[in-house]
């Protein structure tokens, strides 16, 4: 008897956002967008930035999640991320200052220029979002 | 009369005191059930991290990260002490300055310590202790967010990675249950083990996992979380703990406030008894001289 539900679990470190059976997923991982269909092999994973989509019997969700990690166990599948944002609560206002804080950054040492690299990265997915 | 009137004056302040300090115990448990509820929300992602570092460390991975390493010279160490905003919560703040301020006079001799401080009423104490208190920070009362503990986190990861800290340790009051809180004084950087759950692995079935991209980088990546995660819930055991203590102090002290009124309402009745019979011998003795 095959899994025909994955169980989606969204957690940050305030609260389970989410918490529901579904269908498929996709997400971002830090090389490029990942689908998870029941039955997928066990998974550990770096996410990346942007929108995590997901079919449920209530129909499609999506939020906006802030890197972490992901794990898939059995039908369980665990996103662990430091945000998750409801799309439709994504505010443009906010993602456009979020984008000219990450500009702003200074990206003088190798270091600096990785972190500014990643929070430009992260506003723009934010913004592509936002409305 | 003088003494009765005295007496029901003090008796109504007292009963006034009862209602404020009844009032404030009922406020003090609404907000101890609200801290409580995120504590239990916010301890879903920490068994989460400790849970995928134990599958990590099933893969016989050797755990080398900046965070984990200990400085080879101890020469800057931050101490950070979480007292509340506000007072009127028993020994709650006394007993986390006490063991911090012994701490700080550890350190302060082998280190180049700096104290950071978050609450009022720390900071009251230590400028009052004359501790130099480099940050300090007051903005988190009964719910902190993550977002501000975040960026303090990321302070500390940035110093300690580029070597500018070497040591951080941390005041506050563990939750250990609803009748149990005590005072701690932790050391989190160098971060001793990340696992904590790392030994229950042998009893499950081990699962072969994927990971992407791999083991040794997702390792990378969780040792801040699992740092991060750990000093919020420093902050949000202190936001438990400091809930607890106001209401078991405003709970003693409307009991104090009860045992006062019966104490003065009795002292009020001999009184005005006293008074009475006083009255009336002044009258027999009145009418016994007439007739006599």
């Amino acid at each position: 008897m095959a899994d025909k539900q994955l169980q989606l679990v969204i957690v940050t470190p305030e609260r389970t956002v989410f918490d529901e059976p579904a269908s498929a997923l996709r997400f971002p991982l830090f090389d490029g967008q990942i689908g998870i269909l029941p039955g997928r092999a066990p998974l550990v994973g770096r996410l990346g930035y942007g929108e995590l989509k997901a079919t449920t019997a209530s129909g499609e969700k999506s939020f906006f999640i802030d890197g972490g990690f992901v794990q898939v166990k059995g039908a369980v599948v665990s996103i662990l991320t430091a945000r998750a944002i409801p799309t439709a609560e994504v505010k443009r206002s906010d993602a456009e200052e979020a984008l000219k804080k990450a500009s702003a950054l200074p990206g003088t040492t190798e270091q600096q220029a990785a972190t500014k690299a990643r929070e430009i990265e992260r506003a723009r997915r934010l913004l592509t979002l936002a409305h | 009369m003088a003494k009765a009137r005295a007496i029901v004056k003090r008796l109504k302040a007292v009963k006034n005191i009862r209602k404020i300090t009844r009032t404030m115990e009922l406020i003090a448990t609404a907000r101890f059930k609200k801290a409580m509820d995120r504590a239990t929300e916010a301890a879903a992602y920490t068994k989460k991290i400790s849970e995928i570092v134990a599958d990590l460390s099933a893969t016989n991975l050797t755990f080398t990260h900046p965070l984990l390493k200990a400085h080879e010279t101890q020469t800057n160490g931050i101490l950070l002490v979480l007292t509340s905003n506000r007072g009127l919560c028993g020994g709650y703040n006394g007993a986390v300055l006490r063991p911090a301020l012994a701490r700080q006079k550890e350190l302060t001799g082998p280190l180049n310590l700096s104290v950071e401080c978050s609450g009022r009423r720390g900071l009251a104490f230590l400028k009052y202790q004359q501790v130099n208190v480099t940050e300090q920070f007051t903005n988190f009362e009964d719910k902190p967010s993550y977002d501000e503990v975040e960026a303090i986190a990321n302070r500390y990861i940035e110093l300690y990675c580029s070597g500018k800290l070497d040591r951080l340790d941390i005041a506050y009051t563990k939750f250990e249950s609803v009748s149990r809180q005590k005072a701690v004084v932790e050391t989190l950087l160098p971060i001793g083990s990340i696992g904590g759950a790392a030994d229950s692995t042998a009893t499950e079935k081990k699962i072969d996992y994927e990971f992407l991209p791999s083991a040794g980088e997702i390792l990378e990546e969780i040792v801040p979380a699992a740092f991060k995660a750990r000093l919020f819930k420093c902050f949000l055991d202190a936001a438990v703990s400091e809930q607890i203590a106001r209401r078991v102090a405003m709970k003693a002290a409307t009991e104090n406030a009860g045992d006062m009124i019966k104490s003065l309402s009795m002292q009020y009745n001999r009184a005005r008894q006293s008074q009475i019979t006083s009255e009336l011998s002044e009258i027999i003795g009145g009418a016994a001289a007439l007739e006599a």
